[in-house]
């Protein structure tokens, strides 16, 4: 056992780093996947709308470590070796890409049939009658699910100790382990989270607001 | 959307013919030729594997591997495991071997090879002083703390059955955390470390009561590395006979390094 000393908490700080950094990575990997996911799930051949459902399913329905694990442990049993990066930023995107999938599905599901029949009637294509007329719309039902599940994924990132990352829950562990402190030790990690979740929360309102403001009449 | 596909599909191939799977050191001779050695530790067994106030890896674990690397020749590449991920990365030839503490069982014999012990760990129950513990079937009726997964949960387990509640904690701090805050009635863990962690919380009133058993522990290989299982026990046996090993134990234990047996 050791003292706990001014160096470990910077240590946890620059850990947190890849706490940031895997977070980024996945947010938008997940929203590249997700939003293919959720025009498929709303496509109107059955064909892209069950392969949505599927991908959907198995994504929702197994455990986020056993994902990461298996991407990065089975690329090596088939002979295919990611690496840690590329094996976490896959796991986390193709997770997320499941769970924003379904929030932004609903989203567009929310835009009022009407609005997408008067697209048609004016004779607007799939791609500028989605970007014009209904993803705006989409957007605003969408922003709170979005960012509730984003600052989720932010605290999930800790999984990817599993796959050797140390990230700020792990570097806690860490430290812990070597100088049994966890009040001070997992309340600095706790407080580093809050910095990286509390802002979000709070763009996010805004934004809400601003759009809300724009659609009053 | 087909074409986007077709396109997907092309990329996942061209990622599969592109990275090859790099070369994998079997033997002495491609470890000497690659230069470096990656050997999979553990940081957070205090004194086995710690982060040292620097927050690097140390302990006595970790400086066998540099010395094992010193014999060998090469540079040495720690990666830093937990309990639970330290097979996967060894069988996936993530790392070339693994000096993690890890006692030498017939069950895990089956997955992985492991060299003639070069270290063991003790493994003590602790309990209040009011506690009338002598054996393990005075823990019976008892609730007692262990870290998941580890030896003494096994032994526990199996000697007790349903006659002991376990209460199964993350790591090792929980678990002696634990005993102080009342959750549990008495641990099984580490001897040292919990020899220190009570001293500096005198107020717990916490002592040992007996050793549950001494565990002999194996620097692990994979079951196809006969010529580095070789080379590996050739150093614990030369370290163990010029004192380096004793030295690197009375550091760390501040006691000599126990009679170990071999095989």
């Amino acid at each position: 056992m050791r003292q706990l000393n001014l160096g470990d908490i910077e240590f946890l700080l620059l850990a947190a780093r890849w706490t940031i950094l895997l977070s980024l990575y996945a947010a938008i990997g997940g929203g590249i996947v997700g939003l293919a996911i959720a025009l498929m799930r709303t496509s109107t051949k059955a064909t892209l709308r069950w392969i949505a459902i599927v991908y959907i399913r198995i994504f929702q329905g197994t455990p986020l470590l056993l994902q990461l694990f298996l991407v990065f442990f089975g690329g090596d049993m088939i002979g295919v070796p990611l690496g840690p990066w590329v094996s976490a930023v896959l796991g986390f995107s193709l997770n997320a890409g499941a769970f924003l999938g379904e929030i932004w599905r609903g989203a567009i599901q929310a835009v009022p049939r009407g609005q997408i029949e008067a697209a048609k009637a004016l004779g607007l294509h799939f791609v500028p009658r989605m970007l014009r007329v209904v993803l705006p719309q989409a957007l605003r039902v969408a922003i709170p699910p979005t960012v509730g599940f984003v600052v989720n994924l932010i605290k999930s990132t800790s999984l990817a100790a599993i796959i050797g990352f140390v990230e700020v829950t792990r570097a806690g562990q860490m430290l812990n382990n070597a100088t049994f402190r966890p009040f001070v030790i997992f309340g600095v990690v706790s407080a580093i989270y809050f910095v990286l979740c509390y802002p979000l929360t709070v763009a996010s309102r805004r934004l809400e607001r601003r759009l809300a403001l724009a659609t009053k009449r | 959307m087909k074409r986007l596909f077709q396109i997907l599909a092309a990329a996942v191939l061209l990622a599969g013919l592109s990275v090859l799977r790099p070369a994998e050191a079997q033997t002495i001779d491609e470890i000497l030729s690659r230069g470096t050695i990656n050997i999979g530790v553990l940081v957070d067994l205090p004194p086995y594997g710690i982060l040292n106030a620097q927050q690097e890896p140390d302990g006595y674990d970790i400086e066998v591997a540099k010395l094992l690397g010193g014999y060998l020749g090469v540079k040495v590449n720690l990666v830093p495991l937990t309990s639970p991920n330290r097979i996967p990365f060894l069988l996936t030839n993530k790392v070339d071997l693994i000096v993690a503490t890890f006692g030498i069982t017939p069950e895990r014999a089956k997955q992985v090879m492991f060299s003639i012990p070069y270290s063991a760990i003790e493994n003590v129950v602790f309990a209040g002083k009011d506690k009338k513990i002598a054996g393990i079937q005075d823990l019976k009726g008892l609730r007692v703390g262990v870290p998941r997964g580890t030896v003494q949960d096994v032994i526990l387990s199996k000697t007790l059955g349903s006659a002991v509640k376990l209460a199964r904690f993350d790591d090792d701090p929980s678990t002696y955390q634990a005993l102080l805050t009342g959750q549990v009635d008495a641990i099984a863990e580490t001897g040292l470390t919990g020899d220190k962690f009570y001293d500096s919380h005198p107020e717990g009133g916490i002592e040992r009561k007996f050793t549950l058993l001494q565990q002999p522990n194996g620097i692990t290989m994979r079951k196809d590395q006969f010529n580095l299982h070789q080379w590996v026990n050739t150093f614990v046996y030369f370290t163990k006979n010029n004192g380096e090993l004793n030295a690197l134990y009375e550091k760390w234990f501040q006691k000599p390094l126990p009679n170990l047996p071999v095989f």
